[in-house]
């Protein structure tokens, strides 16, 4: 328990230093760091195809991607960002963390939840035969995803 | 359940205060970790770990194809724009 206590709290940390780091390249490593913690903490919680889908697409693809708008883009210096943003952020975090532990603690048992119910089967199972829909559009989604990003980058005609 | 909670809050800071977009877009993304970590613990707790793992995967699939897109759009933004800073896409042209 401690261990995985320790792997979400390097989560977070991970995460607000993707999101306040100054350089850009940082801030992806930061993510993908992140979204490492986040895969061995799901692999702990029993869950290992989501842990390893979690570090093989999200720490390796979402990050190679990144980069490469990173290295396309070539504009680090060009936006500055507010350094009161930065200094502040340690004050609202920790003020937030103290709402968190006082009110979610008790806010949590009254929101209503389904029943407990032992699962059965393998994951195979559950995936193929109870969630086939979301299969259906998972390769509606990949679809809509490949033709976006083919005219986002489709070449002009000397018409248009 | 904290932890996520302490994600969702880390990722609306940095949509709220950033202005390079790409940082904006790192702000989504750890929203989506906290989302998916929220979707994990709860299937853990209330003893549904399978049911959690296939729709964390169907997440990932999901946020996979946004960040594809999104990304092709910052990049055709920064060709028009020649900037990344947010507050330089208030002007529209047709």
């Amino acid at each position: 328990m401690t261990l995985q206590m320790l792997l979400l709290a390097g989560l977070v940390l991970f995460s607000i230093l993707a999101v306040l780091a100054k350089d850009l390249i940082k801030s992806a490593i930061s993510l993908a760091v992140a979204s490492l913690f986040l895969g061995i903490a799901f692999i702990r919680m029993s869950a290992p195809y989501a842990g390893v889908f979690e570090i093989s697409v999200v720490a390796g693809l979402i990050t190679v991607l990144f980069m490469l708008t990173i290295a396309l883009t070539k504009a680090e210096g060009d936006v500055r960002e507010s350094k009161i943003a930065r200094l502040v952020f340690p004050l609202f975090f920790i003020v937030f963390l103290l709402i968190d532990v006082l009110v979610m603690k008790s806010l949590l048992q009254k929101v209503p939840a389904l029943p407990e119910t032992a699962e059965q089967g393998a994951f195979g199972d559950v995936l193929w035969k109870q969630r086939t829909f979301d299969l259906v559009g998972q390769l509606a989604v990949i679809l809509a995803g490949v033709f976006s990003v083919l005219a986002l980058f489709r070449k002009r005609n000397k018409d248009e | 359940m904290g932890f996520a909670a302490a994600l969702l809050f880390v990722g609306l800071y940095g949509l709220l205060t950033m202005k390079n977009i790409i940082k904006l877009f790192i702000g989504i993304e750890v929203i989506s970790k906290g989302v998916s970590l929220a979707l994990l613990a709860t299937g853990f707790v209330k003893k549904n770990i399978l049911l959690a793992q296939s729709l964390v995967i169907t997440f990932i699939v999901v946020e996979v194809c946004l960040v594809a897109t999104a990304l092709a759009l910052i990049i055709n933004i920064y060709r028009h724009t020649k900037s990344l800073d947010v507050r330089k896409l208030t002007n529209l042209r047709g």
